[in-house]
């Protein structure tokens, strides 16, 4: 009997329209769940038991200030170079060229703050505006999430926070409002997006417009007319300027890249085309030294909150060997490859 | 941070590259740190054991054997760090004695928020009930609440199985709402 009780828990706690009961997010599953309980009144206290573990306890969680952070990573990287006498001045210059950066990036942040704002006291239109390299994590009036890449921009009437214009990269998170059933959109050169609640992926670089559906579903209005609906896993691409669709499931097979929660995800994408997203969102150029590199295939996630640790992945996963000088980024082969 | 991300940094780490220790520094320190403090209670205790972690760590990545899952294997590896410094400091024998001698994993009332099903709960008799449950149980309750755990994190940080930890969550969980359920009843009565 307790055996059963106990595998009965763990169904339930793996079981997704269980877990909607439990935070009574879908009216359906309320529902059955609630059915399910009358008919099997002997197994309510698993049930309740297992209610309570999916809504668990909240925390109010409390974070070290950055500041504090940073001593006490100095402190251990200090530790460390003491140890290796010879590194020490190569990681001392290495934290106070990160500091510098950091206190660059800060004060851009600032600057586009205040322009934000100047704008909304000018006019009713609200602009987010993200400089090269940096991200950064909005929530919207109406609760909607929105994490922008760099070099990106929205802009939405104060009035209207549903109704948005995006250029560049960003990844949504929209809270459904079920009382109201109110839309959201998301208009870009080429296309609208019509959504109800959804996490979906939208980038306008390239002349074109993707976007990637993870959950939910979403209507596409493209500028020539015509719609589109999207289920998860769909990657769907329109550009104005030739009236081109592809619409593809995203599977193994297909070559696609994507960014979510600052990483870029990429399969199957020609090192040209991975350049071409790292010049977008950092505002650098790419010569490719070493010609046939272009067509080299990468795959696998490559996370961008930062370009250095962006740059050691893509040279760790293709063999290469990236040099900055300047303004720009110079791909080698790297000396192993050549051997 | 996300898997694939989570990835690379840690290789990344793994050949030397001081960008991703940082970057694996900014990332959990403040949660080890929080997670350290409930269980030494002492603030320049945990300050310095988290030091001595990290450095360990530098010095000794090439050693590390595999890693799955970094954050579970940061906890895992700094719990372990952190009691045998413990032991070490006062004395005891084992590790079960730690947990029990210093009471580990108290919550305060600040730090609780009261939703959901424990609404009828005031904040102090949560706290209360809490702290009533063994410090495995809080533990765990610790790990997945608070640390955003999951359960299999939570086994390989524990060093338990993966139905003990259900097993564990269950119990507390049917402790607090017996006592919810009797709180109800003693309320009942004294309106009537």
């Amino acid at each position: 009997m307790n055996e059963n009780n106990q595998s009965l828990l763990e169904v339930l706690l793996n079981d997704t329209s269980f877990k909607n009961w439990a935070n009574q997010s879908n009216q359906n599953d309320v529902v059955f769940w609630e059915n399910w309980i009358k008919d099997n009144s002997d197994k309510i206290e698993t049930v309740y038991t297992a209610k309570s573990i999916i809504t668990g306890i909240s925390f109010n969680k409390t974070e070290l200030s950055e500041g504090k952070i940073n001593m006490e990573l100095d402190a251990v990287l200090n530790q460390i170079s003491s140890k290796e006498n010879k590194k020490v001045i190569l990681l001392n210059n290495r934290v106070s060229q990160r500091i510098q950066k950091y206190a660059a990036v800060a004060a851009i942040s600032i600057l586009f703050i205040v322009l934000g704002n100047t704008f909304l006291n000018s006019s009713s239109d609200v602009i987010h505006k993200t400089g090269f390299g940096e991200i950064i994590d909005l929530k919207l009036p109406d609760g909607t999430s929105v994490v922008l890449n760099g070099n990106s921009e929205i802009k939405y009437d104060k009035e209207n926070p549903r109704d948005i214009e995006l250029q560049g990269e960003a990844y949504f998170k929209v809270k459904p409002i079920p009382s109201t059933n109110a839309k959201f959109w998301v208009k870009t050169n080429d296309l609208k997006v019509e959504v109800y609640g959804t996490q979906f992926h939208v980038n306008t670089r390239e002349e074109k417009t993707d976007v990637l559906l993870d959950e939910g579903s979403i209507h596409l209005v493209l500028q020539n007319g015509t719609t589109k609906k999207m289920v998860p896993g769909d990657l769907v691409s329109f550009s104005k300027e030739n009236d081109q669709v592809t619409h593809h499931k995203v599977t193994k097979e297909l070559p696609y890249s994507l960014w979510r929660e600052g990483t870029y995800v990429f399969n199957n994408i020609s090192l040209q085309e991975v350049m071409s997203n790292i010049e977008h969102a950092y505002g650098i150029n790419v010569e490719f030294i070493d010609e046939e590199l272009k067509h080299q295939l990468l795959t696998g996630g490559i996370p961008n909150q930062n370009l250095k640790i962006c740059l050691s992945a893509i040279e760790k996963a293709t063999g290469t060997r990236i040099v900055q000088k300047d303004n720009r980024l110079l791909l080698f082969k790297s000396a192993t490859n050549l051997n | 941070m996300n898997d694939s991300s989570e990835k690379t940094i840690w290789h990344l780490f793994i050949e030397g590259d001081a960008n991703a220790f940082s970057s694996l520094f900014k990332t959990y320190y403040s949660q080890l740190h929080n997670y350290g403090l409930k269980i030494s209670k002492n603030t320049a205790f945990t300050e310095d054991c988290l030091q001595t972690f990290f450095v360990y760590l530098y010095d000794n990545r090439k050693n590390l054997g595999k890693v799955t899952h970094v954050k579970s294997y940061l906890f895992v590896s700094f719990r372990r760090a952190l009691l045998k410094y413990l032991k070490k400091e006062r004395r005891f024998t084992n590790y079960d004695e730690v947990f029990e001698n210093i009471n580990a994993f108290e919550f305060s009332t600040e730090e609780l928020m009261v939703e959901q099903e424990f609404t009828k709960l005031r904040v102090s008799a949560l706290t209360q009930l809490l702290n009533n449950l063994s410090s495995r149980e809080r533990e765990a309750i610790y790990l997945k609440y608070y640390s955003s755990l999951s359960t299999n994190e939570i086994a390989e940080v524990m060093d338990i199985s993966y139905q003990s930890v259900l097993n564990t969550l269950q119990k507390a969980f049917t402790k607090l709402r017996k006592h919810i359920e009797s709180s109800e009843i003693k309320q009942v009565f004294k309106i009537v």
